[in-house]
Protein backbone atom coordinates (compact mmCIF):
# COMPACT_ATOMS: atom_id res chain seq x y z
CA UNK A 1 0.00 0.00 0.00
CA UNK A 2 3.02 2.29 0.69
CA UNK A 3 4.38 2.28 -2.84
CA UNK A 4 0.74 2.39 -4.38
CA UNK A 5 1.02 6.13 -2.03
CA UNK A 6 4.47 7.03 -3.19
CA UNK A 7 5.40 9.98 -5.04
CA UNK A 8 7.77 7.51 -6.69
CA UNK A 9 5.50 5.67 -8.43
CA UNK A 10 3.25 8.96 -9.45
CA UNK A 11 6.37 10.21 -10.88
CA UNK A 12 6.50 6.82 -13.29
CA UNK A 13 3.14 7.33 -13.95
CA UNK A 14 3.36 10.77 -15.35
CA UNK A 15 6.40 10.00 -17.24
CA UNK A 16 5.07 7.41 -19.11
CA UNK A 17 1.43 9.51 -19.59
CA UNK A 18 3.02 11.85 -20.85
CA UNK A 19 5.01 10.41 -23.66
CA UNK A 20 1.55 8.66 -24.21
CA UNK A 21 0.15 11.50 -24.83
CA UNK A 22 2.96 12.58 -26.82
CA UNK A 23 3.28 10.00 -29.50
CA UNK A 24 -0.47 9.68 -29.51
CA UNK A 25 -0.81 13.69 -30.19
CA UNK A 26 1.21 12.70 -33.68
CA UNK A 27 -1.10 9.51 -34.73
CA UNK A 28 -4.32 12.06 -33.44
CA UNK A 29 -3.87 15.33 -35.54
CA UNK A 30 -2.68 13.02 -38.84
CA UNK A 31 -6.12 10.90 -38.26
CA UNK A 32 -8.50 13.85 -37.26
CA UNK A 33 -7.17 15.84 -40.46
CA UNK A 34 -6.49 13.37 -43.16
CA UNK A 35 -8.56 10.46 -41.89
CA UNK A 36 -5.47 8.83 -42.15
CA UNK A 37 -4.52 5.30 -39.87
CA UNK A 38 -1.02 5.59 -39.42
CA UNK A 39 -0.19 2.08 -38.10
CA UNK A 40 3.50 3.25 -38.76
CA UNK A 41 3.62 5.93 -36.27
CA UNK A 42 5.62 3.86 -33.86
CA UNK A 43 8.00 3.39 -36.32
CA UNK A 44 8.43 7.43 -36.65
CA UNK A 45 9.14 6.95 -32.52
CA UNK A 46 12.03 4.77 -33.68
CA UNK A 47 13.28 6.62 -36.43
CA UNK A 48 13.39 9.84 -34.15
CA UNK A 49 15.35 7.81 -31.43
CA UNK A 50 17.93 5.83 -33.93
CA UNK A 51 18.67 10.21 -35.02
CA UNK A 52 19.65 10.88 -31.59
CA UNK A 53 20.98 7.29 -30.97
CA UNK A 54 23.78 8.11 -34.12
CA UNK A 55 24.06 12.05 -33.35
CA UNK A 56 25.08 11.40 -29.63
CA UNK A 57 27.72 8.52 -30.13
CA UNK A 58 29.20 9.56 -33.28
CA UNK A 59 29.40 13.26 -33.04
CA UNK A 60 28.35 13.41 -29.31
CA UNK A 61 25.46 15.98 -30.01
CA UNK A 62 23.32 15.95 -27.13
CA UNK A 63 19.27 14.69 -27.64
CA UNK A 64 18.42 18.52 -26.56
CA UNK A 65 19.56 19.19 -30.26
CA UNK A 66 19.11 16.22 -32.10
CA UNK A 67 14.92 17.03 -31.10
CA UNK A 68 15.15 19.47 -34.08
CA UNK A 69 16.71 16.85 -36.29
CA UNK A 70 14.83 14.47 -35.50
CA UNK A 71 12.06 16.31 -36.08
CA UNK A 72 12.96 17.86 -39.68
CA UNK A 73 13.69 14.39 -41.08
CA UNK A 74 10.49 12.61 -39.60
CA UNK A 75 8.57 16.01 -41.33
CA UNK A 76 10.44 15.35 -44.66
CA UNK A 77 9.45 11.96 -44.80
CA UNK A 78 5.95 13.29 -43.62
CA UNK A 79 6.07 15.21 -46.41
CA UNK A 80 7.35 12.96 -48.75
CA UNK A 81 4.37 9.96 -47.92
CA UNK A 82 2.05 13.14 -48.49
CA UNK A 83 3.45 13.89 -52.00
CA UNK A 84 4.14 10.77 -53.37
CA UNK A 85 1.17 8.29 -51.53
CA UNK A 86 -1.93 9.88 -50.38
CA UNK A 87 -2.25 13.28 -52.30
CA UNK A 88 -2.95 10.52 -54.95
CA UNK A 89 -5.36 8.28 -52.38
CA UNK A 90 -7.06 11.47 -51.30
CA UNK A 91 -7.55 12.60 -54.81
CA UNK A 92 -8.90 8.97 -56.38
CA UNK A 93 -12.61 8.94 -55.48
CA UNK A 94 -12.39 5.06 -56.00
CA UNK A 95 -9.93 5.03 -53.29
CA UNK A 96 -11.04 8.08 -50.99
CA UNK A 97 -14.19 6.32 -50.38
CA UNK A 98 -12.67 3.51 -48.34
CA UNK A 99 -9.77 5.62 -47.00
CA UNK A 100 -9.43 4.48 -43.67
CA UNK A 101 -9.02 0.72 -44.67
CA UNK A 102 -6.69 1.56 -47.44
CA UNK A 103 -4.28 3.92 -45.65
CA UNK A 104 -3.88 1.00 -42.75
CA UNK A 105 -3.01 -1.26 -45.60
CA UNK A 106 -0.74 1.31 -47.33
CA UNK A 107 0.66 2.36 -43.71
CA UNK A 108 1.66 -1.04 -43.02
CA UNK A 109 3.58 -1.57 -46.25
CA UNK A 110 5.50 1.75 -44.88
CA UNK A 111 5.60 0.43 -41.53
CA UNK A 112 7.59 -2.75 -42.97
CA UNK A 113 9.61 -1.31 -45.20
CA UNK A 114 11.05 1.66 -42.44
CA UNK A 115 11.52 -1.42 -40.34
CA UNK A 116 13.53 -3.80 -42.58
CA UNK A 117 15.53 -0.72 -44.11
CA UNK A 118 17.07 -0.27 -40.27
CA UNK A 119 17.25 -3.71 -39.73
CA UNK A 120 19.57 -4.02 -43.17
CA UNK A 121 21.52 -0.50 -42.21
CA UNK A 122 22.27 -1.08 -38.63
CA UNK A 123 21.44 -4.74 -37.75
CA UNK A 124 18.55 -5.83 -35.45
CA UNK A 125 20.82 -5.55 -32.06
CA UNK A 126 19.30 -3.78 -29.61
CA UNK A 127 21.35 -0.21 -28.56
CA UNK A 128 21.51 2.79 -26.18
CA UNK A 129 23.47 5.35 -24.63
CA UNK A 130 24.02 7.16 -21.35
CA UNK A 131 22.60 10.95 -20.89
CA UNK A 132 21.48 13.15 -17.90
CA UNK A 133 21.17 9.66 -15.86
CA UNK A 134 22.06 10.86 -12.36
CA UNK A 135 19.42 10.77 -9.80
CA UNK A 136 18.23 13.67 -7.89
CA UNK A 137 16.29 13.25 -4.84
CA UNK A 138 13.54 15.70 -3.91
CA UNK A 139 10.92 14.93 -1.13
CA UNK A 140 12.22 11.42 -1.24
CA UNK A 141 10.99 10.85 -4.44
CA UNK A 142 14.41 9.49 -7.30
CA UNK A 143 14.51 10.76 -10.46
CA UNK A 144 16.71 10.62 -13.36
CA UNK A 145 17.53 13.92 -15.10
CA UNK A 146 16.48 12.19 -18.51
CA UNK A 147 12.99 11.18 -17.36
CA UNK A 148 12.24 14.94 -15.75
CA UNK A 149 13.40 16.09 -19.32
CA UNK A 150 11.23 13.56 -21.05
CA UNK A 151 8.43 14.93 -18.64
CA UNK A 152 9.17 18.12 -19.35
CA UNK A 153 9.26 18.25 -23.55
CA UNK A 154 6.08 15.47 -23.56
CA UNK A 155 4.33 17.08 -21.02
CA UNK A 156 5.15 21.04 -22.99
CA UNK A 157 4.41 20.19 -26.42
CA UNK A 158 1.13 18.18 -25.35
CA UNK A 159 0.01 21.84 -23.35
CA UNK A 160 1.60 24.25 -26.44
CA UNK A 161 -0.26 22.24 -28.62
CA UNK A 162 -3.66 22.80 -27.05
CA UNK A 163 -2.77 26.30 -26.46
CA UNK A 164 -2.04 26.87 -30.51
CA UNK A 165 -5.44 24.56 -31.14
CA UNK A 166 -7.45 26.94 -28.54
CA UNK A 167 -5.99 30.13 -29.61
CA UNK A 168 -3.81 30.99 -33.06
CA UNK A 169 -5.95 31.11 -35.91
CA UNK A 170 -4.40 28.22 -37.94
CA UNK A 171 -5.56 26.03 -34.96
CA UNK A 172 -9.08 26.82 -35.35
CA UNK A 173 -8.99 26.06 -39.37
CA UNK A 174 -8.08 22.89 -37.86
CA UNK A 175 -10.27 22.45 -35.18
CA UNK A 176 -12.79 23.03 -38.41
CA UNK A 177 -11.62 20.71 -40.32
CA UNK A 178 -11.37 17.87 -37.37
CA UNK A 179 -14.69 18.81 -37.08
CA UNK A 180 -16.56 19.22 -40.17
CA UNK A 181 -14.30 18.26 -43.35
CA UNK A 182 -16.92 19.69 -46.20
CA UNK A 183 -17.90 22.68 -44.22
CA UNK A 184 -14.75 24.05 -43.61
CA UNK A 185 -13.99 23.98 -47.08
CA UNK A 186 -17.09 25.79 -47.54
CA UNK A 187 -15.96 28.56 -45.56
CA UNK A 188 -12.46 28.62 -47.26
CA UNK A 189 -10.19 26.42 -44.61
CA UNK A 190 -7.45 25.10 -47.85
CA UNK A 191 -7.41 21.52 -47.13
CA UNK A 192 -4.41 21.45 -49.48
CA UNK A 193 -2.55 23.86 -47.04
CA UNK A 194 -3.32 22.35 -43.98
CA UNK A 195 -3.17 18.91 -44.68
CA UNK A 196 0.43 18.50 -45.41
CA UNK A 197 1.34 21.09 -42.49
CA UNK A 198 -0.38 18.28 -40.31
CA UNK A 199 1.03 15.77 -41.76
CA UNK A 200 4.49 16.68 -41.33
CA UNK A 201 3.19 17.85 -37.87
CA UNK A 202 2.22 14.78 -36.90
CA UNK A 203 5.44 12.73 -37.73
CA UNK A 204 7.92 15.42 -36.58
CA UNK A 205 6.23 15.21 -33.11
CA UNK A 206 6.68 11.10 -33.66
CA UNK A 207 10.41 12.08 -33.85
CA UNK A 208 10.63 13.98 -31.23
CA UNK A 209 8.57 11.24 -28.79
CA UNK A 210 11.23 8.99 -30.06
CA UNK A 211 14.24 10.82 -29.09
CA UNK A 212 12.65 11.09 -25.53
CA UNK A 213 12.70 7.22 -25.77
CA UNK A 214 15.81 6.95 -26.85
CA UNK A 215 17.15 8.67 -23.51
CA UNK A 216 15.57 5.90 -20.97
CA UNK A 217 15.20 2.79 -23.05
CA UNK A 218 17.29 0.22 -25.35
CA UNK A 219 16.34 1.01 -29.10
CA UNK A 220 16.17 -1.47 -32.07
CA UNK A 221 14.88 -1.27 -35.31
CA UNK A 222 11.60 -3.24 -34.05
CA UNK A 223 10.65 -0.99 -31.42
CA UNK A 224 8.33 0.62 -32.72
CA UNK A 225 5.14 -1.72 -33.18
CA UNK A 226 4.19 -1.25 -29.79
CA UNK A 227 4.49 2.61 -29.58
CA UNK A 228 2.16 2.42 -32.59
CA UNK A 229 -0.05 0.28 -30.11
CA UNK A 230 0.06 2.16 -27.19
CA UNK A 231 -0.99 5.22 -29.35
CA UNK A 232 -4.08 3.18 -30.97
CA UNK A 233 -5.48 2.96 -27.33
CA UNK A 234 -4.89 6.27 -26.50
CA UNK A 235 -6.84 7.74 -29.17
CA UNK A 236 -9.43 5.08 -28.94
CA UNK A 237 -10.09 6.52 -25.75
CA UNK A 238 -9.96 9.68 -26.10
CA UNK A 239 -12.09 9.58 -29.09
CA UNK A 240 -10.35 9.11 -32.93
CA UNK A 241 -9.24 12.74 -33.66
CA UNK A 242 -10.13 14.15 -30.77
CA UNK A 243 -7.46 15.93 -29.68
CA UNK A 244 -8.05 17.50 -26.17
CA UNK A 245 -9.12 14.21 -24.78
CA UNK A 246 -6.74 12.21 -26.62
CA UNK A 247 -4.02 14.36 -24.32
CA UNK A 248 -6.04 13.69 -21.07
CA UNK A 249 -6.39 9.90 -22.28
CA UNK A 250 -2.55 9.69 -22.86
CA UNK A 251 -1.94 10.74 -18.92
CA UNK A 252 -5.03 8.35 -17.62
CA UNK A 253 -3.31 5.26 -19.46
CA UNK A 254 0.01 6.22 -18.02
CA UNK A 255 -1.48 6.06 -14.60
CA UNK A 256 -3.40 2.96 -15.40
CA UNK A 257 -0.38 1.24 -16.66
CA UNK A 258 1.93 2.43 -13.97
CA UNK A 259 -0.77 1.38 -10.98
CA UNK A 260 -2.20 -2.08 -12.51
CA UNK A 261 1.55 -2.85 -13.16
CA UNK A 262 2.21 -1.99 -9.59
CA UNK A 263 -0.97 -4.15 -8.10
CA UNK A 264 -0.39 -7.33 -9.96
CA UNK A 265 2.79 -7.98 -11.68
CA UNK A 266 4.93 -7.22 -14.78
CA UNK A 267 3.36 -10.02 -16.90
CA UNK A 268 0.10 -8.95 -16.96
CA UNK A 269 0.74 -5.03 -18.67
CA UNK A 270 0.31 -5.98 -22.18
CA UNK A 271 -2.88 -8.01 -20.96
CA UNK A 272 -3.89 -4.90 -19.22
CA UNK A 273 -3.39 -2.40 -22.33
CA UNK A 274 -5.03 -4.56 -24.95
CA UNK A 275 -7.69 -5.47 -22.95
CA UNK A 276 -8.56 -1.93 -22.20
CA UNK A 277 -8.05 -1.53 -26.00
CA UNK A 278 -10.82 -4.17 -26.67
CA UNK A 279 -13.12 -3.22 -24.37
CA UNK A 280 -13.16 0.07 -25.09
CA UNK A 281 -13.58 -0.64 -28.76
CA UNK A 282 -16.91 -3.24 -27.74
CA UNK A 283 -18.41 -0.55 -25.42
CA UNK A 284 -17.76 2.56 -26.70
CA UNK A 285 -16.10 3.12 -30.12
CA UNK A 286 -16.63 6.66 -30.39
CA UNK A 287 -14.56 6.76 -27.07
CA UNK A 288 -15.05 7.16 -23.04
CA UNK A 289 -14.30 10.87 -23.61
CA UNK A 290 -16.87 12.08 -26.02
CA UNK A 291 -19.78 13.38 -25.92
CA UNK A 292 -22.26 11.14 -27.86
CA UNK A 293 -22.71 14.16 -30.51
CA UNK A 294 -21.32 13.03 -34.09
CA UNK A 295 -22.46 13.00 -37.56
CA UNK B 1 -11.97 -17.33 -68.33
CA UNK B 2 -14.01 -19.36 -66.49
CA UNK B 3 -12.70 -22.58 -67.90
CA UNK B 4 -9.18 -21.70 -67.68
CA UNK B 5 -9.53 -20.82 -63.95
CA UNK B 6 -11.06 -24.48 -63.31
CA UNK B 7 -8.14 -25.90 -65.36
CA UNK B 8 -5.36 -23.85 -63.70
CA UNK B 9 -7.01 -24.83 -60.48
CA UNK B 10 -6.78 -28.50 -61.25
CA UNK B 11 -3.52 -28.37 -62.44
CA UNK B 12 -2.22 -26.66 -58.93
CA UNK B 13 -4.64 -29.19 -56.79
CA UNK B 14 -3.51 -32.52 -58.38
CA UNK B 15 0.22 -31.17 -59.15
CA UNK B 16 0.10 -30.72 -55.22
CA UNK B 17 -1.33 -33.89 -54.21
CA UNK B 18 1.21 -35.78 -56.73
CA UNK B 19 4.37 -33.67 -55.17
CA UNK B 20 4.61 -36.14 -52.15
CA UNK B 21 5.04 -38.99 -54.23
CA UNK B 22 8.22 -37.82 -55.51
CA UNK B 23 9.58 -37.75 -51.44
CA UNK B 24 11.67 -34.50 -52.53
CA UNK B 25 11.91 -32.91 -49.32
CA UNK B 26 12.20 -29.44 -50.62
CA UNK B 27 9.64 -29.35 -53.28
CA UNK B 28 7.20 -30.97 -50.37
CA UNK B 29 7.90 -27.88 -48.06
CA UNK B 30 7.20 -25.34 -50.97
CA UNK B 31 4.03 -26.81 -51.43
CA UNK B 32 3.10 -26.71 -47.86
CA UNK B 33 3.97 -23.45 -47.64
CA UNK B 34 2.13 -22.60 -50.81
CA UNK B 35 -1.27 -25.04 -49.87
CA UNK B 36 -0.97 -23.43 -46.22
CA UNK B 37 -1.28 -19.39 -47.85
CA UNK B 38 -3.65 -20.69 -50.46
CA UNK B 39 -5.93 -22.03 -46.96
CA UNK B 40 -5.96 -18.80 -44.89
CA UNK B 41 -6.04 -16.25 -47.49
CA UNK B 42 -9.01 -17.68 -48.93
CA UNK B 43 -10.61 -18.02 -45.76
CA UNK B 44 -10.27 -14.61 -45.29
CA UNK B 45 -11.66 -13.86 -48.16
CA UNK B 46 -14.46 -15.63 -47.02
CA UNK B 47 -15.21 -12.72 -44.94
CA UNK B 48 -13.31 -9.65 -45.40
CA UNK B 49 -13.38 -9.65 -49.35
CA UNK B 50 -17.10 -10.30 -49.33
CA UNK B 51 -17.88 -7.91 -46.94
CA UNK B 52 -15.89 -5.57 -46.41
CA UNK B 53 -14.36 -5.97 -42.83
CA UNK B 54 -10.71 -6.31 -43.48
CA UNK B 55 -9.88 -8.61 -40.74
CA UNK B 56 -6.29 -7.74 -39.33
CA UNK B 57 -6.22 -10.55 -36.70
CA UNK B 58 -6.72 -13.91 -38.80
CA UNK B 59 -3.31 -14.71 -36.90
CA UNK B 60 -6.01 -15.44 -33.32
CA UNK B 61 -7.43 -18.48 -35.30
CA UNK B 62 -4.18 -20.03 -36.40
CA UNK B 63 -3.03 -19.50 -32.70
CA UNK B 64 -5.82 -21.38 -31.31
CA UNK B 65 -5.69 -24.30 -33.70
CA UNK B 66 -2.24 -24.31 -33.18
CA UNK B 67 -2.90 -24.15 -28.81
CA UNK B 68 -5.71 -27.33 -29.11
CA UNK B 69 -3.66 -29.18 -31.25
CA UNK B 70 -0.93 -28.99 -29.30
CA UNK B 71 -2.63 -30.25 -26.42
CA UNK B 72 -4.39 -32.71 -27.68
CA UNK B 73 -1.82 -34.17 -29.56
CA UNK B 74 -0.69 -37.77 -28.00
CA UNK B 75 -3.66 -37.96 -26.52
CA UNK B 76 -6.04 -38.41 -29.31
CA UNK B 77 -5.22 -39.67 -33.00
CA UNK B 78 -4.14 -36.38 -34.82
CA UNK B 79 -6.64 -36.02 -37.61
CA UNK B 80 -9.36 -35.62 -34.31
CA UNK B 81 -7.18 -33.36 -32.85
CA UNK B 82 -6.81 -31.32 -36.27
CA UNK B 83 -10.75 -31.06 -36.13
CA UNK B 84 -10.80 -30.11 -32.27
CA UNK B 85 -8.37 -27.21 -33.17
CA UNK B 86 -10.48 -26.40 -36.39
CA UNK B 87 -13.63 -26.63 -33.82
CA UNK B 88 -11.94 -24.41 -31.39
CA UNK B 89 -11.64 -21.82 -33.61
CA UNK B 90 -14.72 -22.08 -34.75
CA UNK B 91 -16.18 -21.52 -31.54
CA UNK B 92 -14.10 -18.44 -30.91
CA UNK B 93 -15.37 -16.90 -33.54
CA UNK B 94 -18.82 -17.36 -32.72
CA UNK B 95 -18.64 -16.28 -29.21
CA UNK B 96 -17.28 -13.41 -30.08
CA UNK B 97 -18.64 -12.52 -33.50
CA UNK B 98 -21.69 -10.63 -32.39
CA UNK B 99 -19.93 -8.20 -30.44
CA UNK B 100 -17.10 -7.78 -32.63
CA UNK B 101 -19.34 -7.67 -36.05
CA UNK B 102 -20.82 -4.59 -34.56
CA UNK B 103 -17.78 -2.37 -34.55
CA UNK B 104 -17.54 -1.08 -38.22
CA UNK B 105 -15.06 0.11 -40.46
CA UNK B 106 -11.22 1.28 -39.44
CA UNK B 107 -12.55 0.46 -36.01
CA UNK B 108 -13.41 -2.96 -36.94
CA UNK B 109 -9.78 -3.46 -38.18
CA UNK B 110 -8.07 -2.38 -35.85
CA UNK B 111 -10.33 -4.38 -33.47
CA UNK B 112 -9.46 -7.55 -34.90
CA UNK B 113 -5.57 -6.89 -34.30
CA UNK B 114 -6.36 -5.80 -30.78
CA UNK B 115 -8.30 -9.30 -29.99
CA UNK B 116 -5.50 -11.34 -31.47
CA UNK B 117 -2.73 -9.60 -29.81
CA UNK B 118 -4.83 -10.14 -26.04
CA UNK B 119 -5.38 -13.58 -27.08
CA UNK B 120 -1.94 -13.43 -27.70
CA UNK B 121 -0.97 -12.28 -24.56
CA UNK B 122 -3.28 -14.39 -22.66
CA UNK B 123 -1.69 -17.22 -24.09
CA UNK B 124 1.53 -16.45 -23.36
CA UNK B 125 0.70 -15.43 -19.54
CA UNK B 126 -0.95 -19.03 -19.18
CA UNK B 127 1.82 -20.71 -20.46
CA UNK B 128 4.15 -19.34 -18.33
CA UNK B 129 2.05 -19.37 -15.16
CA UNK B 130 2.03 -23.23 -16.06
CA UNK B 131 6.07 -22.86 -16.26
CA UNK B 132 6.24 -24.09 -19.91
CA UNK B 133 7.99 -22.36 -22.09
CA UNK B 134 7.35 -24.09 -25.74
CA UNK B 135 6.26 -27.53 -26.09
CA UNK B 136 7.91 -30.01 -27.96
CA UNK B 137 5.61 -32.72 -29.80
CA UNK B 138 6.46 -36.06 -30.75
CA UNK B 139 4.58 -38.96 -32.91
CA UNK B 140 4.25 -36.53 -35.74
CA UNK B 141 3.12 -38.12 -38.97
CA UNK B 142 5.14 -38.15 -41.57
CA UNK B 143 5.64 -35.12 -43.70
CA UNK B 144 4.03 -36.73 -46.69
CA UNK B 145 0.86 -37.00 -44.84
CA UNK B 146 1.13 -33.34 -43.26
CA UNK B 147 1.31 -32.06 -47.09
CA UNK B 148 -1.55 -34.36 -48.20
CA UNK B 149 -3.41 -33.05 -45.61
CA UNK B 150 -2.40 -29.37 -46.23
CA UNK B 151 -3.42 -29.30 -49.87
CA UNK B 152 -6.49 -30.67 -49.01
CA UNK B 153 -7.21 -27.78 -46.37
CA UNK B 154 -5.74 -25.29 -49.59
CA UNK B 155 -8.48 -27.02 -52.03
CA UNK B 156 -11.70 -27.17 -49.34
CA UNK B 157 -10.51 -23.18 -48.61
CA UNK B 158 -11.06 -22.28 -52.70
CA UNK B 159 -14.37 -24.65 -52.94
CA UNK B 160 -15.64 -22.73 -49.86
CA UNK B 161 -14.79 -19.66 -50.93
CA UNK B 162 -16.22 -20.15 -54.13
CA UNK B 163 -19.53 -21.53 -52.87
CA UNK B 164 -19.59 -18.26 -50.53
CA UNK B 165 -19.56 -16.35 -53.33
CA UNK B 166 -22.03 -18.00 -55.50
CA UNK B 167 -24.45 -18.95 -53.39
CA UNK B 168 -27.31 -16.65 -51.33
CA UNK B 169 -24.99 -16.31 -48.16
CA UNK B 170 -22.85 -14.39 -51.04
CA UNK B 171 -25.09 -11.65 -52.67
CA UNK B 172 -26.71 -11.07 -48.50
CA UNK B 173 -22.50 -10.24 -47.97
CA UNK B 174 -22.19 -8.13 -51.36
CA UNK B 175 -24.79 -6.29 -50.39
CA UNK B 176 -23.87 -5.40 -46.83
CA UNK B 177 -20.40 -4.17 -48.31
CA UNK B 178 -22.37 -1.79 -50.56
CA UNK B 179 -24.75 -0.69 -48.21
CA UNK B 180 -25.41 -2.52 -44.53
CA UNK B 181 -28.62 0.00 -43.44
CA UNK B 182 -30.38 -0.64 -47.06
CA UNK B 183 -29.33 -3.80 -46.86
CA UNK B 184 -30.57 -4.49 -43.57
CA UNK B 185 -33.80 -2.42 -44.44
CA UNK B 186 -34.88 -4.22 -47.27
CA UNK B 187 -34.52 -7.76 -44.94
CA UNK B 188 -30.95 -8.89 -45.62
CA UNK B 189 -30.56 -10.91 -41.97
CA UNK B 190 -27.21 -8.88 -41.63
CA UNK B 191 -26.21 -9.84 -38.11
CA UNK B 192 -26.81 -13.29 -38.88
CA UNK B 193 -24.89 -13.22 -42.42
CA UNK B 194 -21.87 -11.84 -41.47
CA UNK B 195 -21.36 -14.09 -38.19
CA UNK B 196 -21.70 -17.05 -40.42
CA UNK B 197 -19.00 -15.53 -42.63
CA UNK B 198 -16.97 -15.04 -39.74
CA UNK B 199 -17.47 -18.52 -38.50
CA UNK B 200 -16.65 -19.67 -41.98
CA UNK B 201 -13.36 -17.80 -42.14
CA UNK B 202 -12.42 -18.63 -38.55
CA UNK B 203 -12.48 -22.64 -39.05
CA UNK B 204 -10.37 -23.79 -41.54
CA UNK B 205 -7.32 -21.55 -40.07
CA UNK B 206 -7.56 -23.20 -36.93
CA UNK B 207 -6.83 -26.81 -38.99
CA UNK B 208 -3.82 -25.17 -40.87
CA UNK B 209 -2.45 -23.80 -37.49
CA UNK B 210 -2.68 -27.15 -36.34
CA UNK B 211 -0.95 -28.94 -39.15
CA UNK B 212 1.71 -25.72 -39.33
CA UNK B 213 2.64 -26.93 -35.90
CA UNK B 214 2.74 -30.74 -36.20
CA UNK B 215 5.32 -29.65 -39.06
CA UNK B 216 7.73 -27.90 -37.09
CA UNK B 217 6.88 -30.21 -33.73
CA UNK B 218 7.01 -26.88 -31.38
CA UNK B 219 4.39 -25.02 -30.00
CA UNK B 220 5.99 -21.11 -28.73
CA UNK B 221 2.60 -18.92 -28.09
CA UNK B 222 4.88 -16.05 -29.36
CA UNK B 223 5.17 -17.26 -32.57
CA UNK B 224 1.44 -19.38 -32.80
CA UNK B 225 -0.03 -16.04 -32.94
CA UNK B 226 2.69 -13.76 -34.72
CA UNK B 227 0.78 -10.84 -36.13
CA UNK B 228 3.04 -11.45 -39.10
CA UNK B 229 0.57 -13.92 -40.20
CA UNK B 230 -2.39 -11.63 -40.31
CA UNK B 231 -0.06 -9.22 -41.96
CA UNK B 232 1.13 -11.80 -44.61
CA UNK B 233 -2.81 -13.00 -45.18
CA UNK B 234 -4.15 -9.63 -45.87
CA UNK B 235 -1.36 -8.68 -48.14
CA UNK B 236 -1.71 -11.72 -50.28
CA UNK B 237 -5.12 -11.30 -50.62
CA UNK B 238 -5.33 -7.79 -51.64
CA UNK B 239 -1.99 -8.15 -53.67
CA UNK B 240 -3.97 -10.83 -55.33
CA UNK B 241 -7.32 -9.27 -55.57
CA UNK B 242 -9.97 -9.49 -53.66
CA UNK B 243 -12.91 -9.52 -56.49
CA UNK B 244 -12.43 -13.03 -57.39
CA UNK B 245 -12.29 -16.79 -55.87
CA UNK B 246 -8.66 -16.83 -58.16
CA UNK B 247 -7.03 -13.73 -56.82
CA UNK B 248 -5.95 -14.97 -53.39
CA UNK B 249 -4.56 -17.80 -54.63
CA UNK B 250 -2.32 -15.69 -57.21
CA UNK B 251 -1.33 -13.59 -54.34
CA UNK B 252 -0.39 -16.46 -52.38
CA UNK B 253 1.55 -17.80 -55.25
CA UNK B 254 3.72 -14.88 -55.69
CA UNK B 255 4.78 -14.33 -52.28
CA UNK B 256 5.70 -17.86 -51.90
CA UNK B 257 7.73 -17.82 -54.83
CA UNK B 258 9.14 -14.41 -53.78
CA UNK B 259 9.80 -15.69 -50.12
CA UNK B 260 11.67 -18.61 -51.64
CA UNK B 261 13.54 -16.68 -53.50
CA UNK B 262 14.72 -14.03 -50.72
CA UNK B 263 13.41 -15.20 -47.38
CA UNK B 264 16.53 -17.58 -46.19
CA UNK B 265 19.20 -15.24 -47.54
CA UNK B 266 17.81 -11.64 -47.55
CA UNK B 267 14.92 -11.65 -44.88
CA UNK B 268 14.99 -8.65 -44.56
CA UNK B 269 14.88 -8.00 -48.39
CA UNK B 270 12.01 -10.12 -48.68
CA UNK B 271 9.96 -7.55 -46.16
CA UNK B 272 11.16 -4.72 -48.33
CA UNK B 273 9.70 -6.00 -51.59
CA UNK B 274 6.51 -6.90 -49.60
CA UNK B 275 5.72 -3.60 -48.59
CA UNK B 276 6.54 -2.23 -52.03
CA UNK B 277 4.31 -4.60 -53.68
CA UNK B 278 1.30 -3.93 -51.00
CA UNK B 279 1.69 0.03 -51.60
CA UNK B 280 2.07 -0.31 -55.54
CA UNK B 281 -0.82 -2.62 -55.75
CA UNK B 282 -3.36 -0.24 -53.73
CA UNK B 283 -2.16 2.83 -55.32
CA UNK B 284 -2.28 1.34 -59.08
CA UNK B 285 -3.50 -2.48 -59.47
CA UNK B 286 -6.28 -1.98 -57.05
CA UNK B 287 -8.04 -5.30 -58.55
CA UNK B 288 -4.96 -6.97 -57.81
CA UNK B 289 -2.94 -9.60 -59.82
CA UNK B 290 -6.78 -11.40 -60.36
CA UNK B 291 -7.23 -7.98 -62.63
CA UNK B 292 -3.88 -8.15 -64.15
CA UNK B 293 -4.30 -11.63 -65.54
CA UNK B 294 -7.74 -10.55 -66.80
CA UNK B 295 -6.67 -7.76 -68.95
CA UNK B 296 -3.85 -9.86 -70.03
CA UNK B 297 -6.50 -12.55 -71.46
CA UNK B 298 -8.07 -9.69 -73.09
CA UNK B 299 -11.11 -9.59 -70.16
CA UNK B 300 -10.33 -6.32 -68.87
Amino acid sequence: MDTLLSGQLLFAALVSGSLYALIALGLNLVYGTLRLLNIAHGDLVMIGAYTAFWLFTLLSIPPVVSFFVAAALCALLGWAVYEGMFRRLLANPGLAKRVEANSLILFYGISVILQNLTALAFTSSSRGYQYLDTVITWQGVSMTGNRLLSLGVAGGICIAALLFLRFHLFGWELRAVIQRREAAQIVGVNLNRVQPIIICAGFAIAGIAGVLVSMTEQITPFMGFPFTIIAFVVIIIGGLGNIGAGVLAGLSLGLIETYGVALTSPGYRSILIYGLFVAVLLIRPEGIFTKAVRS
Amino acid sequence: MKALDIIFGLALAIGGLLVPLSGDAYLMGLVFQLAMWIALAQSWSMLSSTTGYLSLGHAVFYGIGAYVCVLLTGVVPFGVALAAGAAASAVFAGLIGLPVLRVQGPYFVILTYGLAELVRNVVMRIESALGSFGRMIFMVPSFEVLVWCMVALGILATLGAAAVRHSALGAGLAAIRENEVAAETVGVPVARLKLLAFVASATIPGAVGGLALLRTGYFEPAQAFDPVISFTIVTMALVGGTETVRGPVLGALGFTLLSEALWSSLPQLYMIVLGLTLIAFILFVPRGLSGLADRALGRG
